[in-house]
């Protein structure tokens, strides 16, 4: 099989996944959509940190930082200028005097996640392992703050209301699809080749003339941008949104479906995000009662994050490169043929070396 | 790589390393002149791999000057002394082994100074290591001891260096895959290349290197020629540093 046509079977798994998702959605009666919508802008965000966390092996918390300033910068910016004084009357002169359209606002959302993603990742990105993760949750909590006491960007506490709700079935299906485009082109070109050495062995890639803070600076910047169109999205999804809809608990619901899925591929990515997000939202329907015809389920509040934690353990403990097994899509019987290496009785330590597991 | 490269030397001095408070390497001092091939010897824990880390940069020097030519290294980060002409083949080869060994093998080339003559670069070493002809759509981690070895020090050879730091090429392999090896070694130091190697066995290193350095406790302890590689008496001693 040739290259080129691996590379299109494997985009392809994603992306037809994508847009059944979006079909079945639109299929769906009214009061269901939502959560189809939410399942994609869901996948978008967690393609976004698939990005950096999958092809660097460099965990974050942080990502949602950037979920967030796009959501606040897509709404802000959407709001209609005229109910602005009311609604949001701390605002800076420029925010509060322009307003932009929907689509002008996710290209915004977008700009600013990759800005934001550099500003902090220049020196985020010297760090590696436990460090960048601690890094990277500091940033979550100083991004939660901001956006939470500081009135001139944003409504504060306060429920920013009134955002467009733009996004559509279409609209949310695009964005996961262009979302996911973007991040199989990155991991095929030069760059990305680079980034997942240094994944592999930062060492033997630093020796190989590979500038790893640049390296992984470029890939956090470019799941900043979709990070932050993700927000754009949801915002629009939504039409109001709160700090707290942008923090820790989206931070551990994404984190969860890239480590069920297989932070190692972008069809891992995929199919985790759109599992755990359906499983998710029926579970929180769940602790509402969920009718399910013949009986009715009732579970306890906050059960469904407590199942999620536990599919998350069970997954790094029985199976740590998740479902997917870290691959990416393939036709089962399409596969190359291997060459088998040619055995070499003579050595002494056995021959082949183990694949390498992802390093924070 | 295509024709005999104008060979550039790599000098160390006064180099001291430690890891938190404890020193591993101290006040050595040792000269690799243009297009020889210089061992380092010694028993574990000698500091001879810490030696090869800091000339790359993967380990901090607390003091000292390591010059590659003229220039002088020292406080470089490894991609900087990578690009400067260095490459290194770790212990254990460090190849990425979920990527194919032609993807290897282009990771090989980051380190170039110009892409000029790749070309000829990639058949040479493709002569001088079949495997990586052979096994180019492989994953590297799929090949054998050997094979890997093969790639690891084509990979190395790919940034055309000045300089090639081997640590333990011969570790894990069987001798006649050894003998492969420095086979290919006699080869690479016929293109002017300076090669500085770690080698644990010490007879095989004695009797092929232009000179050889017997480390013990992080610090040299003697200085050998091939004539002296039948001497196991004065070589016994000064790895256990009597």
């Amino acid at each position: 099989m040739s290259r080129a046509r691996t590379a299109a079977i494997q985009l392809l798994g994603p992306i037809a996944l994508i847009v059944i998702v979006g079909l079945l959605g639109s299929a769906s009666s009214g009061a269901h959509q939502i959560d189809f919508v939410n399942a994609l802008v869901q996948t978008t965000i967690v393609i976004g940190m698939y990005i950096f966390i999958g092809n660097s092996g460099v965990i974050s918390f942080g990502h949602i930082s950037f979920v967030a300033i796009g959501a606040f910068v897509a709404g802000v910016l959407t709001i209609p200028s005229v109910v602005k004084p009311t609604l949001l009357p701390a605002l800076f002169p420029l925010l509060a005097n322009h307003s932009v359209s929907p689509f002008a606002s996710l290209l915004i959302a977008a700009g600013a996640g990759a800005l934001f993603a550099l500003v902090i990742g220049a020196p985020l990105m010297r760090l590696g392992g436990l460090a960048a993760g601690i890094g990277t949750l500091a940033v979550l909590e100083i991004t939660h703050n901001l956006l939470r006491y500081w009135e001139k960007i944003g409504p504060g506490a306060r429920t920013l209301s009134l955002v467009p709700t733009t996004t559509t079935m279409r609209v949310a299906t695009i964005g996961a699809v262009v979302s996911a485009v973007v991040a199989y082109g990155y991991q095929r070109t030069r760059a990305g080749r680079l980034l997942r050495a240094t994944r592999e062995d930062p060492a033997a890639a630093a020796g190989a003339g590979v500038r790893i803070h640049g390296q992984r600076l470029g890939a956090f910047v470019l799941s900043g941008a979709v990070a932050g169109l993700a927000g754009g999205l949801l915002v629009h999804a939504l039409g109001s949104i709160t700090t707290e809809q942008v923090y820790l608990d989206l931070t551990f619901v994404t984190l969860a479906m890239l480590v069920v899925g297989g932070m190692n591929s972008l069809w891992g990515a995929v199919v985790g995000a759109l599992l755990i997000s359906f499983l998710d939202t029926y579970l929180g329907y769940a602790e509402n009662g969920l009718d399910l015809g013949l009986f009715r389920v009732n579970l306890p509040d906050g059960l469904s994050t407590v199942i999620l934690g536990a599919i998350m353990l069970a997954i790094l403990v029985l199976r740590p490169s998740g479902l997917t097994g870290g691959r990416e899509f393939r036709i089962p019987g399409l596969r190359r043929r291997a060459t088998p290496a040619q055995p070499d009785a003579e050595e002494e330590d056995g021959g082949a070396a183990p694949a390498a597991e992802t390093s924070a | 790589m295509s024709e005999v490269a104008t060979a550039v030397g790599l000098a160390v001095e006064g180099l001291e390393v430690a890891y938190g408070p404890v020193t591993v390497v101290r006040d050595l001092t040792l000269n690799v002149e243009p297009g020889e091939v210089v061992a380092l010897v010694g028993a574990n824990g000698a500091g001879k791999t810490t030696t090869l880390s800091a000339i790359m940069g993967l380990v901090p020097a607390k003091a000292g000057a390591i010059r590659l030519g003229d220039r002088s290294i020292a406080g470089f980060r490894p991609e900087r002394v990578a690009r400067a002409g260095i490459a290194l083949v770790p212990e254990g080869r460090h190849l990425f082994p979920a990527m194919t060994v032609e993807e290897n093998l282009k990771l090989g080339t980051i380190g170039r100074r110009s892409d000029d003559g790749l070309a000829e670069d990639r058949a040479w070493v493709e002569e001088l290591f079949p495997a990586v002809r052979d096994f180019s759509g492989r994953r590297a981690g799929d090949l054998s001891g050997g094979q890997q070895q093969q790639v690891a020090i084509a990979r190395a050879l790919l940034a055309r260096p000045d300089v090639l730091l081997l640590d333990e090429p011969s570790l894990g392999l069987a001798p006649k895959t050894v003998e492969s090896v420095f086979e290919a070694l006699t080869e690479i130091r016929r293109r002017g290349v300076t090669v500085l190697l770690v080698e644990q066995r010490a007879q095989l290193a004695i009797g092929f290197c232009d000179r050889t350095y017997v480390m013990a406790a992080g610090e040299l302890r003697l200085t050998l020629t091939p004539k002296d590689a039948g001497d196991s008496a004065r070589i016994v001693a000064a790895y256990f540093g009597s």
